[in-house]
Formats: C-alpha cells, sequence, structure tokens
C-alpha cells in the first residue's frame, strides 16, 4: 500500500461518496481501486443503517411529511448512513439538476417519493429516467403539466426537458418546445383538482397529506400530428425523449454535468452556451459512452472513475462541497446521529443556512454551485459548522479519531498531531499555508498543556485541532 | 397479503379527531388512554419542526371537545417527546416521555401532580421510556426501551422489577415500544425490533413468542403495541404493515384489518365550513387501485386514505370500543367488539 494509493482512493471516496475515515481507507485500498468502483457502482443492493422503519418510529413528520424540513432531514439520514453514498449523490446530483421544491408543492411526500425514484432510476438508462421523470407528479405540479391540456398547452415542462433537463439552449427551435409540450398533454397527477387545491391551500384536513400518483389522461391527450426535432408524427411523450436522448446536444449537456459533479466545477449552466467546458475531450468520451451503452449513467460513471482525468492530481480538490455534501461528509464523520435523534431537524436546517435548504430550491434552474456556494455569510455557516461538530468530544466518531491520532505517537509534536489529524480525515495534501496556520496552532496548544494526567487535555488539544482542519479550504472541498 | 377472515372478532365503528396543530384536533396523535367518565385522553406527539402536538388533547366518543393540556419543552410540565399514556385507579394521568427519561403524573385536568424518573441502564434507570400500562396492583409498567426491558414501579416511582434483556432470543427484546396486562397480570410486550409479540409471567418469567417477522396472517413488521381485552383476545398495532392483527389467547390469528376510515364529525365540520374543497374532495376517488414499486405497505397508506397510516396505539373504552391511534392521519379508528358468546 502506497501514499499515492491511498490518496487516490481517499479522491475516489470524496467524489463518489461523502469522505471517509483513513481507517476505512486502508481497507478499501486493501480491496483495490477498480473493486471499490464496482463495490459503488453496485448501490442498490446495500442497505441503509438507519432503516425507514427506525426514521419514521421516532420522527413521525418524517413519515407523514406534511411540512418543508422533512423529506430533506430523512433525505440527511440516508445520505449519513447509508452504505451505498454514491446512490445518494447521484440523487443529489440529479436534485440539482430536476430541481423541484416545496414551496409551490406544499408536500413533503411527493418530494421525498421524487428523491426515491432518483435513486431507483438514476444510475439506471437516462432514457428511463427522463420518462419517470416526466411521470413525476412533484415535476408535473412544479412545471405546471397538469394544466397542460389538449387545445390549451402549458409550455413550461416542455421548454424545461429541452432547456435544463437534456439539451440546453441553443439546440432547439421554439416550434420544438411547442410540440413537445403537445405531446405531454395529458401527462398529469390523479384527483388533479383536489390535489392541486390542497397544495395550493397548504391543507392538511382533514387526515394530513394525500400521496400524489400519475395519471394518464388519454381523453385530454392532443394526438394530432407533431413535428420534433426533424422527426413528425402523432408523438407522445415517450417519443419526445426518445428522440431527445439521440441528440448529440444531449450527450454533451448531461456529460457536462457529469463531470461538473463528479470531477472538476464547471460554470452555471446558463453560460455554458458562452463557454467551453473544462476538458471538452473527457466530454466528448463521457458522451461517446453514453451512446455505446444505450445511455446508461452507471457505464459512464464507470468510465469517469476509472479514467485519468478523474484520477489525475490536478482534479484533486477542486470541487467545493456543496453544503448536504459538507454536512453528510462532517455527520458520517462524528457518528453522532447512531439512531435518529431530535437534533435532526435543527442540524439538517443547517444546510440552508449555507444556502442549500434540501428539496426546496431557490427556482427550477436548482442552486449554482462551485465558488458559488462560498460567500462570507454561507463561509461562516460552513467553517462553523464544520468546526463545532469535529471539535465535539462528546461524539463517539470524534472519540475514534482524537484516540487513534494520540495513538499515532507516544508524544506528538505539533507536525505529527496536524499530519496525523489530516490523515484521519483522509486530506493527503493541503497547501503550505494551511499546513503553517495548522502547526502555530497545535503549537500553541501544546504550550498550554498544564501537566493534567488523565489526558483529558491532550484529547482537548486535538479536538482543537479537528476543529481548525475543518475550517480548511482543502476540508471545505472535495 | 390476506385482506380479511370471515371470522370478525372487530368490526369498523367510527373515526374521531382531525389534523390540528393546535386546539381541537391531533397533531401526530402517539398513545390513547381513558378515564372512568369515558372521556377520551389523546397524548400528541406533535412534529419536531412545529411542537405544537406536544399535547394532550380530551374529547369523548361524540366528540365533544374538552381542551387541551401539556407543551413542549424541557421544562416543568413539558415534554420532548411524548410516548406512552397511561390513567390509574385514583384518576391520575401518566404520561412517558422517551427523550427527557421521565414520567409524569397530572390530575386528569391537567394540573401536574409528579415526575420521576432517571436516566441510565442501572435497574429503576430509564433510557427511552415509551409504552407504559398498570397491572391489577396498581404497578406501572414500563417499556425501557433503548434499555431492550421492560420495569416495573409503584405509582411514586420506587422501582420493583426488570426483566427481559437486550436481544433477540427467548425472553430478549429488542426496542420494545407497548405494552399491556391480560386479567392474569400476564405481560405482553410488542417487540418492535424482532417482529413479534413476547408474553411474560406477572412475575417477568417469559412464556410465549407470538408471531413471526413478515406480511402475511399471523405475521408482524415492527409492531408499536398490544392490547388484551378481558375475554384474552390479542389485538395487535402492526404498525409496518399499517394494520391491526386480533389474536387468540393462545396466539393463533383471528383477522386483521387494514382500516376503514370515514369522516369524524370533526373532519365533517372542517369540510362543511370549506365548501370549495368539499367540493374537489367529492369529484376525487379516494379509493385507489394504484399499482406501487414497493412492498411497503406505508406507500399504500400513504395514498389511501382509509388505511391505517402509523397505528401507534390500541386501547380499549369502557363501552368495549377498540380505539386505534393513527398517527399520520391525526385521528382515532374506532372498532366494535364481536360478542364472546
Amino acid at each position: 500500500m502506497t501514499s499515492t494509493d491511498v490518496q487516490l482512493m481517499a479522491h475516489l471516496m470524496r467524489r463518489a461518496g461523502f469522505g471517509t475515515t483513513r481507517q476505512k481507507l486502508d481497507e478499501l485500498v486493501e480491496t483495490g481501486y477498480d473493486e471499490t468502483v464496482e463495490e459503488l457502482l453496485d448501490a442498490v443492493s446495500h442497505p441503509s443503517r438507519l432503516t425507514d422503519n427506525l426514521i419514521r418510529r421516532y420522527h413521525p413528520e418524517y413519515s407523514g411529511m406534511m411540512g418543508n424540513q422533512s423529506a430533506g432531514g430523512n433525505w440527511m439520514y440516508r445520505m449519513i448512513s447509508t452504505d451505498a453514498p454514491l446512490r445518494e449523490k447521484v440523487g443529489l446530483m440529479w436534485h440539482g439538476i430536476f430541481a423541484t421544491g416545496y414551496a409551490k408543492l406544499a408536500n413533503g411526500k411527493v418530494l421525498h417519493d421524487q428523491i426515491r425514484m432518483f435513486e431507483r432510476h438514476g444510475m439506471g438508462s437516462f432514457k428511463t429516467l427522463l420518462i419517470e421523470l416526466s411521470k413525476d407528479p412533484a415535476m408535473i405540479m412544479w412545471l405546471d403539466n397538469s394544466e397542460n391540456h389538449n387545445g390549451s398547452v402549458n409550455e413550461n415542462y416542455g421548454r424545461e426537458l429541452l432547456e435544463l433537463f437534456s439539451m440546453g439552449v441553443g439546440n432547439y427551435t421554439e416550434k420544438d418546445v411547442k410540440e413537445a409540450a403537445r405531446a405531454f398533454t395529458g401527462w398529469t397527477f390523479g384527483n388533479t383538482e383536489y390535489m392541486t387545491l390542497k397544495s395550493m391551500r397548504d391543507s392538511v384536513w382533514p387526515y394530513g397529506r394525500l400521496s400524489f400518483h400519475f395519471e394518464y389522461k388519454e381523453d385530454d391527450h392532443d394526438n394530432g400530428e407533431k413535428e420534433f426535432l426533424g422527426h413528425t408524427g402523432n408523438l407522445n411523450g415517450e417519443d419526445i425523449v426518445d428522440i431527445i436522448c439521440k441528440q448529440p446536444a444531449t450527450a454533451a449537456f448531461l456529460s457536462r454535468h457529469i463531470y461538473s459533479f463528479f470531477v472538476a466545477d464547471e460554470p452555471p449552466v446558463p453560460e455554458w452556451p458562452y463557454k467551453k467546458p473544462v476538458d471538452p475531450a473527457a466530454i466528448e468520451a463521457l458522451s461517446k459512452v453514453y451512446f455505446d451503452s444505450d445511455y446508461s449513467i452507471t457505464e459512464m460513471l464507470r468510465f469517469l472513475f476509472k479514467s485519468d482525468f478523474f484520477k489525475s492530481e490536478d482534479a484533486r480538490y477542486k470541487r467545493v462541497k456543496s453544503p448536504a455534501e459538507l454536512m453528510a461528509g462532517v455527520l458520517r464523520l462524528t457518528e453522532e446521529f447512531d439512531r435518529p435523534k431530535i437534533d435532526m431537524n435543527p442540524t439538517n436546517l443547517q444546510t440552508s443556512y449555507m444556502g442549500q435548504w434540501l428539496l426546496n430550491p431557490p427556482s427550477v434552474e436548482g442552486w449554482h454551485w462551485g465558488t458559488e456556494w462560498i460567500d462570507s455569510g454561507a463561509l461562516v455557516e460552513r467553517v462553523n459548522f464544520a468546526s463545532e461538530r469535529l471539535g465535539n468530544l462528546e461524539s463517539p466518531g470524534v472519540q475514534s479519531l482524537v484516540d487513534r491520532i494520540l495513538a499515532s505517537s507516544d508524544s506528538l509534536t505539533a507536525e505529527q498531531m496536524v499530519t496525523s489529524a489530516l490523515d484521519e480525515l483522509s486530506i493527503s495534501a493541503v497547501s503550505d499555508k494551511t499546513r503553517s496556520a495548522l502547526v502555530d496552532f497545535a503549537e500553541a496548544q501544546l504550550s498550554q498543556s498544564n501537566g493534567d494526567s488523565n489526558g483529558e487535555a491532550e484529547r482537548l488539544q486535538v479536538a482543537n485541532v479537528l476543529k481548525l482542519v475543518g475550517a480548511t479550504p482543502e476540508f471545505q472541498r472535495a | 397479503m390476506t385482506t380479511q377472515t370471515s371470522t370478525a372478532r372487530i368490526t369498523y365503528s367510527r373515526t374521531i379527531g382531525v389534523a390540528a396543530m393546535e386546539g381541537r384536533g391531533f397533531y401526530y396523535p402517539w398513545a390513547g388512554a381513558v378515564g372512568s367518565d369515558g372521556k377520551i385522553y389523546i397524548l400528541g406527539r406533535g412534529s419536531d419542526s412545529d411542537p405544537r402536538g406536544v399535547r394532550v388533547t380530551v374529547l369523548n366518543m361524540e366528540e365533544e371537545y374538552f381542551g387541551t393540556f401539556g407543551s413542549f419543552g424541557t421544562g416543568t410540565g413539558q415534554a420532548i417527546w411524548n410516548a406512552g399514556i397511561a390513567i390509574d385507579s385514583k384518576q391520575r394521568l401518566f404520561t412517558s416521555d422517551e427523550h427527557m427519561n421521565r414520567i409524569m403524573v397530572r390530575t386528569l385536568d391537567g394540573e401536574l401532580l409528579d415526575t420521576w424518573g432517571e436516566t441510565g441502564t442501572d435497574p429503576g434507570q430509564l433510557n427511552g421510556p415509551n409504552g407504559i400500562t398498570f397491572n391489577s396492583n396498581e404497578e406501572l409498567l414500563v417499556s425501557d426501551h433503548l434499555n431492550g426491558r421492560i420495569q416495573k414501579f409503584t405509582t411514586e416511582g420506587k422501582h420493583l422489577a426488570t426483566f427481559g434483556e437486550p436481544g433477540s432470543g427467548d425472553g430478549q427484546l429488542t426496542l420494545p415500544w407497548g405494552v399491556s396486562v391480560d386479567a392474569a397480570d400476564n405481560v405482553y410486550v410488542a417487540d418492535w425490533g424482532n417482529d413479534r409479540i413476547v408474553k411474560f409471567d406477572a412475575d417477568g418469567v417469559f412464556l410465549a413468542n407470538l408471531g413471526s417477522p413478515g406480511r402475511n396472517d399471523g405475521e408482524f413488521n415492527a409492531p408499536s403495541d398490544v392490547f388484551v381485552d378481558p375475554d384474552g383476545y390479542i389485538y395487535v398495532a402492526d404498525w409496518g404493515n399499517q394494520r391491526i392483527q386480533v389474536l387468540d389467547s393462545e396466539g393463533t390469528f383471528v383477522q386483521l384489518h387494514r382500516g376503514e376510515s370515514t369522516l369524524s364529525k370533526w373532519a365533517q365540520e372542517f369540510l362543511d365550513t370549506n365548501t370549495e374543497e368539499n367540493a374537489a374532495r367529492n369529484t376525487a376517488n379516494l379509493d385507489l387501485d394504484l399499482e406501487f414499486n414497493t412492498d411497503d405497505p406505508h406507500e399504500q397508506s400513504a395514498h389511501i386514505e382509509k388505511y391505517f397510516w402509523g397505528p401507534t396505539s390500541i386501547t380499549m373504552d369502557n363501552d368495549g370500543h377498540l380505539l386505534v391511534v393513527d398517527s399520520n392521519r391525526h385521528r382515532v379508528q374506532v372498532f366494535d367488539i364481536a360478542s364472546s358468546d
């Protein structure tokens, strides 16, 4: 096992997961890189430690999901406890692209159902995913397809399907938008009037929320001839998705999203028509896999994780962690939610202070990722959150980290303490400036030793160094 | 899944209650108890993001409303995670708080009389008390769920006995929830984590395991509560399967019920004053026949309003009605019990 192996594995686990401990990294390196990639891709077979039953038992609102925080809290539990982190990461990616929010729906359960749909289909065929998305009641209500009728077309879903979900602007015409919308007439949710009214009124009466279900209304579907992207016929929604998936623009658009999420931050999507990709060759290679694999997301990810452009040292720490990724990574380290606790709700809400309220995005465009996560207010929240949690000696995970750092040497110097702390948090490299600041801080900690013989002072010193590591640019990035 | 047998021990009678963040109604009701005057006391769990539901709502079977008491918090008389409720022969109301590890004692008007309970794992200490019930000696049995055991106390909180231990073997419990006694003071525990009912004698000696994990007749998924009627029939809130099951006194399957809620008086009053919503509701099909992508009955219950969705507690009123607290639907479904003749 070389340090290069460990660093590469740490990179993989930051991107395909939420990071991990040095102890776990050593096990994964023994397993091997390619085998670990396969295990990550084989996501469905791994159960979550905190089961649905366990979460529902303690938090009934995480079961009934009437309010605007429960579906996000439920998801955070899964992110921090799953043995299949890639499935949750892919879910986060799709939530960012197909951003759907509580503000209009007033129903947490329908959003939860959408995320579960991403978990089922998010790593399969992109074509299947787009069809499921088109049938998803949350999306139907979010983009008004329940108002898209034969003879009275609402273009909202047809437009966003092309602009934000598959091809990107500049690759279709206004007529294509209209024809796509016509093809999706009749794609709605059941009990349309009642469910819409309950959402508009934010009604929980008489007996809480009702879950939505998809319904295709043949008598409200426009069966006339349509012309879409050069194809003519009595096209229905499935035909539109089929044509979209065949487009090179779709392959490039999807590849750029996947690259941006897993390799290096791209500029915000609205800038894509005017700015070239960070790595055009990578986008081209991913696009080829897309077509060769019949639109398989899993095959694109397999290729990506095994590619040189992903493994390159230049790719490391090139992504700013989204607030949800940051929180999930920290809470996995601290292990403070070994079972459901009442603290989850206020904890999860802190992602909103960092700029990302899960399942409540600012608009249909979702969030602008990358360095736009960082502004002065959000940075303070991010640093405070990571530092407070990583320095809390009451958390079992922090206790384990401190134990291992203290065991790394009989008498830790400041240098050793910093090296070991970074190692335990799987941070393979920091800038000279960061290291220097950390070592200065550790030296100051050590100089305050009071001869305490029970070891509590030493444990606090190490915890304080972990706190500061949580504030470093390297920890805030992936 | 079998839906119903021809041997009907219970038949649906009515629904009481309605969703309400505060005041008249329930907000994630969790457990219920009935006073000697027939008043029903519904303990509310509430939502972590809106704790107004942490209260006791008082009503009767005719849905006369008598007010609420209790609130969210760590102060005197407050609760964080309301869990269990029971009334003693002196008509004092006992509630458990599985977060604060304490038992509160009140008058039926809500006046706080006493608070007891100490956090820990030693005998007499509590770690997550939830289901509570009295035996014929007026001793309070507490499901000490994170300690995986049942503890017995006097009404003043003096520790009397401890039985059960964490695990899945005979006499062991995993995250037990509801607890009940029969006429002989045998103790029945909803062994939530082991998908079964565990029966102990009055001294805590293991007698039997009832049921096994699954979704078929007589099988359980994470049962939340158990109740034994005077004839010895055992009623199980089969929480993870979103249904009620009835067993005979030997533990043999008799009947299951998915729930068939109708509009309560309070629900009807809401709809009568919200005519637009009422009109839209009347055009909706609420008895859906859908295909689901999971075998988890949770999804069926989320879509089909009449079904139980999170049945957390079973108790009986003084007239022999079975009351099932239907938590996610913020109501109580009431059943008639067939005569044993």
